[in-house]
C-alpha cells in the first residue's frame, strides 16, 4: 500500500520521493528491540572503566555531537541541552557508528503496517544536520522502484538501526546514485549482518559508479564527484565545468574556518559526552558479542 | 555682632550659623589700597625691565616634540616658552604648564627666554616622568591659595600670609600657612571649607597668567611692608641668592615670594578642594596651616578614588614648620635654576 | 541547519571572527578578493605593520591569523600547509620568515597573533574608517602608550602614597592591639 503511493507519487513528481519518517506516535517505542536486558549487566557485574582520553576519530563517528558552525545560531546552552536529550535516547536505543555508503536497515513505527512497524533496508547516502535534527538518507530500489527514506537519526518513532555493512564511498555525499542504474542502488531487503573484526579501520568501497545517460538531476560534470566513472560527455560540457570551477575555494582560509568547529571546542564538547557515550557503546559491543556466539561469523 | 554679609549664596542660606568668618563674597577686599600700591610698584618694575632690554636680539630656539620638531627665531629677552608654543601649535599652549630648555633648566611659561637654547613643554601626562610638573603644580596650587585666602575672610579678620613649605607631591595636600587676626581658636566648617574650595575653582578658572619678576631686595622690602612675616624673610631670601635678587610671582593682583619654577596658568588646575585647616603653634604665634588636594584640569580620576586624597589631606601635612627649617620662600639656593636632572 | 565540516581540524583562533565575511570592492569577484587579501597578508608578514581600510585589515586579520595558525600546528613539513603559504605568501623569501621566524615567536603566545586598532581619519580627505594591523611582538615602538607609564602621574602618586599611609595606619594598629593583648 505504502510502495503504491510512493509509486504514484514518483510517477507524478519525476523523482524517488523522500519520506520522512518522523511520525509522531504518543507510545513509546516497544521495550523489547534491543533494550539492554538487565540481566547482562547485573549478572557479570562489569563496570565499563571510564576513558579519560577521547579518541580523535569521535568527530567522525558523532559529527551530530558538534554544534551548527553558523554563529550567528550557536547557542551554548541550546546546544548542551541537546547534547544532553540525545545521549539520553542513545541510552534507549542502539545508535551504531555509520557513514555515508554504509547499508543500513531502519525499524520504524508505522500504525498502517500489520505488526505496526517497518523495516527498510538501502544505502546511506546523505547525512545532514546536527543536534536532534540530524537525519540521513537510506535509497534502495523496490519494486524496480528507486525509493528513499529519509530518518531524523534522534526520532522517537524509530524503533531500531542496524548497520548491515559498515563501510564508506569514495564521496560524501551519494546523491548521484538517483541517475545510475538501479543496480548500484538495489540492496536485499533479507540481508544479514556483516561484522568487521575487532578494531579494524572501516573499508573504503573504491566502487565506481557509471550514470546513465543525461538528463540528470544535477550536472555531475561539475560537482567534481570521486566515485564517477567516465560520464562520458561532450567537450563542451567539461569546458563548462572548467569555466565555473572555483579552484580558489581551497585555500579560501576564513571559508573552511567558518564552516568548522575549532579542535579546541571539539574537545570540549567530547569530553563533556564521552564518558556516557561510552558506556552505551561497551553496552552494546557485549549484545553484539552475544549475536556473533548465535550466528555463524561471515566476515568480508 | 551680626557677622554676615550681605551677599550671601543662596547655595548656603539654608545652614548659616555655619558659615562665621569666610567672606561669601566676591567684592570686599580689606585691604585694597595695599594691593594697588603693590601692584603699581610691579607694574613699574616689569615696565622698566622690559625697557632695559634695548635693542632687540634674535636667537634661535629649537623645538623637540610633538606635533612636529620646529627651529624658531624670537626675540631675545622678550619672548617667552609661551611665545613660542603659540607659535607651534594650540594644543602646546592649552596644556604646557613648563619648560625645559636645554634639558637641564625648568623654565616659567612666561619667562623671557635669554639665549639660543632647545626647548621641549612639559604637561601633566609628559613621559616619561612628569615629576617636575607636578612639583610645579603642587607649588602653584600653594600660591593659588594663597591668593584665594588673602581674600575670602571679611574685613575685621586680617589674614597676613606667612609662607608654604616646599612642594611635596608624597605628603598628600599642598599647604599654605597663614596668620589670622582676631581668631585664635578657629576650627572651620565643611561648608566653609567647600566655600574656599569653591573660590579656588572660580579664581582659577579666571585664567590669570603667573607673571616672573625677579626684583632687588628693596623693591621687595617695599611691595612687601604690610606682611610682618615677609619683611623678615627677603633679606634672608635676597642674601642666599647669587644674584641678590628676590624672585616674585603675580597672578592676577596676588604677589608672591617664591622660588619659582610655577605653572603657566591657572586654568590648568582642575579639581580641587580645601581638606582641612590645622592650627600650628610656632615662635611666630598662631598659624593655621589650610590644607587642600587637587588634580590638573587633565587627569581625570573616579569620584571614590579622589575622596580617598581628599581623607587623606586631611590629615595634618607634617612638612617642616616655618620656624624648623628654611622654607622654600628662601631656601639657600635661591637663585640658581632648579634642574631638571 | 548545517553540519559541521569535519574531515579537516583547525586550531581556534584568538579574534573575533565576524559571521560572515566582508565584501571588498572588487571587480573580479571572489577570486580578485583573495587575490587582494593575498597582498595585504603577504605585505603584513613582510613589513609587520600596515594602515589600512578597516574592513580589509578586518577581512586580512583573519587569514593571516589562520595561515599562522595552520604553520604552528603542522610545521614546514606538512605538504598542504606549504602549499597553503606558496598561495597566500607572494614574496618566496617569506614563507621562510613564516616558518623559522613567526612560527618559534607565537608558538607559546595564548594570545591573538595580530593586533587591529582603529586609526584616525584624515578628514577631510579620507572617509572611510582607517585602522592599523599588525603582528604582535613585531619591532616598531608600540602604538598604544604603556600604562607603566603613567605610573608617576600625579593622581597616581597620591593614590600609591595615601594607600601606603593607609596601610602604615594599619600596621600600628594592629601592632598597638597586639601590646595591649600582651599587657593584659
Amino acid at each position: 500500500m505504502l510502495l503504491k503511493t510512493l509509486n504514484f507519487h514518483r510517477f507524478k513528481c519525476g523523482f524517488a520521493p523522500v519520506l520522512r519518517a518522523s511520525r509522531l506516535f504518543s507510545n513509546s517505542p516497544p521495550s523489547d528491540v534491543q533494550q539492554p536486558s538487565d540481566e547482562s549487566i547485573s549478572g557479570k557485574q562489569v563496570k565499563p572503566e571510564r576513558k579519560s582520553v577521547v579518541p580523535s576519530n569521535s568527530r567522525f563517528i558523532y559529527p551530530e555531537f558538534l554544534p551548527d558552525p553558523k554563529i550567528e545560531w550557536r547557542n551554548s546552552l541550546r546546544e548542551k541541552l541537546e547534547r544532553m536529550d540525545m545521549i539520553q535516547r542513545r541510552k534507549h536505543i542502539d545508535i551504531p557508528e555509520f557513514y555515508v555508503g554504509s547499508i543500513m536497515a531502519v525499524s520504524s513505527s508505522n500504525q498502517h503496517a500489520p505488526n505496526k512497524a517497518t523495516r527498510f533496508v538501502g544505502i546511506c547516502i546523505q547525512r545532514l544536520g546536527c543536534g536532534l535534527r540530524a537525519n540521513f538518507t537510506l535509497r534502495n530500489v523496490i519494486k524496480h522502484v528507486g525509493t528513499e527514506m529519509k530518518y531524523q537519526l534522534y526520532d522517537p518513532t524509530i524503533q531500531k538501526i542496524e548497520v548491515l555493512r559498515l563501510e564508506k564511498r569514495l564521496d560524501d555525499e551519494l546523491l548521484y546514485l538517483r541517475d545510475a542504474p538501479n543496480e548500484y542502488s538495489t540492496f536485499d531487503e533479507n540481508m544479514e549482518v556483516e561484522y568487521l573484526p575487532e578494531g579494524a579501520p572501516v573499508p573504503v568501497n573504491p566502487e565506481m559508479v557509471k550514470l546513465k545517460p543525461r538528463p540528470w538531476r544535477a550536472r555531475w560534470e561539475r560537482k567534481n564527484m570521486k566515485g564517477l566513472a567516465d560520464l562520458g560527455l561532450e567537450d563542451r560540457f567539461y569546458e563548462r565545468a572548467e569555466e565555473l570551477a572555483t579552484p580558489w575555494e581551497k585555500y579560501d582560509l576564513m571559508k573552511q574556518y567558518r564552516k568548522t568547529i575549532p579542535e579546541e571546542e571539539q574537545k570540549e564538547i567530547f569530553a563533556e559526552v564521552y564518558s556516557e557515550l561510552h558506556e552505551v557503546e561497551v553496552m552494546r559491543k557485549k549484545l553484539k558479542r552475544k549475536k556473533v556466539f548465535i550466528k555463524p561469523t561471515k566476515n568480508v | 555682632m551680626k557677622r554676615f554679609s550681605s551677599c550671601l549664596y543662596k547655595k548656603y542660606s539654608g545652614s548659616l550659623c555655619s558659615i562665621k568668618y569666610v567672606s561669601t563674597s566676591a567684592n570686599i577686599h580689606p585691604k585694597t589700597e595695599i594691593v594697588a600700591y603693590q601692584n603699581n610698584l610691579f607694574d613699574n618694575e616689569q615696565k622698566r625691565q622690559r625697557e632695559a632690554v634695548g635693542r632687540i636680539e634674535k636667537i634661535t630656539v629649537k623645538y623637540i616634540g610633538v606635533p612636529e620638531n620646529v627651529t624658531l627665531s624670537m626675540n631675545k629677552g622678550i619672548s617667552t616658552p609661551f611665545h613660542c608654543a603659540q607659535h607651534i601649535s594650540e594644543m602646546l599652549v592649552k596644556r604646557s604648564g613648563l619648560a625645559l630648555i636645554d634639558e637641564t633648566h625648568l623654565w616659567d611659561m612666561h619667562r623671557p627666554l635669554e639665549s639660543d637654547c632647545e626647548l621641549t613643554f612639559m604637561h601633566a601626562q609628559y613621559l616619561p616622568d612628569p615629576y617636575h610638573f607636578n612639583r610645579a603644580y603642587w607649588r602653584s596650587c600653594s600660591l593659588i591659595l594663597g591668593a584665594v585666602i588673602s581674600k575670602a575672610f571679611k574685613t575685621d579678620i586680617q589674614p597676613t600670609l606667612h609662607s608654604f613649605p616646599s612642594p611635596n607631591v608624597k605628603s598628600g595636600s599642598f599647604v599654605y600657612d597663614v596668620e589670622l587676626s582676631n581668631l585664635p581658636e578657629w576650627a572651620p566648617t565643611e561648608n566653609e571649607l567647600r566655600i574656599l574650595s569653591a573660590n579656588m575653582v572660580k579664581f582659577a578658572q579666571k585664567s590669570y597668567k603667573f607673571e616672573r619678576l625677579a626684583v632687588s631686595e628693596e623693591l621687595a622690602l617695599d611691595i612687601f611692608q604690610e606682611n610682618k612675616f615677609k619683611k623678615e624673610q627677603v633679606p634672608n631670601i635676597a642674601q642666599q641668592s647669587i644674584d641678590k635678587k628676590v624672585v616674585l610671582y603675580r597672578i592676577d593682583d596676588h604677589i608672591e615670594i617664591s622660588r619659582g619654577p610655577m605653572i603657566g596658568n591657572t586654568d590648568l588646575l582642575g579639581r580641587c578642594s580645601i581638606t582641612a585647616v590645622h592650627r600650628l603653634d610656632t615662635k611666630n604665634g598662631h598659624l593655621y596651616r589650610f590644607q587642600g588636594v587637587s588634580l590638573p584640569v587633565n587627569i581625570m580620576l573616579n569620584h571614590f578614588a579622589y575622596s580617598l586624597l581628599e581623607q587623606r589631606a586631611k590629615k595634618l601635612n607634617a612638612a617642616r614648620w616655618v620656624d624648623q627649617a628654611q622654607n622654600d620662600t628662601y631656601v639657600p639656593q635661591f637663585s640658581r635654576e632648579e634642574t631638571a636632572v | 541547519m548545517n553540519q559541521a565540516e569535519v574531515s579537516q581540524l583547525v586550531s581556534k583562533l584568538r579574534i573575533r571572527i565576524n559571521p560572515r565575511h566582508k565584501n571588498l570592492k572588487c571587480p573580479e569577484g571572489p577570486q580578485g578578493r583573495l587575490n587582494k587579501l593575498r597582498k595585504t597578508v603577504n605585505a603584513l608578514f613582510k613589513y609587520e605593520r600596515l594602515e589600512l581600510n578597516y574592513t580589509l585589515a578586518d577581512e586580512t586579520r583573519g587569514y593571516a591569523e589562520r595561515l599562522i595558525s595552520e604553520a604552528i600546528r603542522h610545521g614546514d613539513t606538512h605538504k598542504p600547509t606549504m602549499e597553503m603559504a606558496d598561495y597566500w605568501i607572494e614574496e618566496k623569501q617569506l614563507i621562510h620568515k613564516l616558518f623559522k621566524v613567526l612560527v618559534p615567536r607565537f608558538n607559546d603566545y595564548q594570545t591573538s597573533y595580530t593586533m587591529l586598532y582603529r586609526a584616525p581619519k584624515a578628514y577631510p580627505e579620507i572617509v572611510y574608517p582607517r585602522s592599523v594591523l599588525e603582528l604582535r611582538g613585531n619591532p616598531f615602538p608600540a602604538i598604544l602608550p604603556q600604562r607603566s607609564d603613567q605610573r608617576n602621574f600625579i593622581h597616581n602618586v597620591l593614590l600609591d602614597e595615601a594607600k601606603k599611609a593607609y596601610r602604615a595606619e594599619k600596621y600600628e594598629e594592629i601592632t598597638k592591639s597586639l601590646e595591649e593583648q600582651r599587657d593584659e
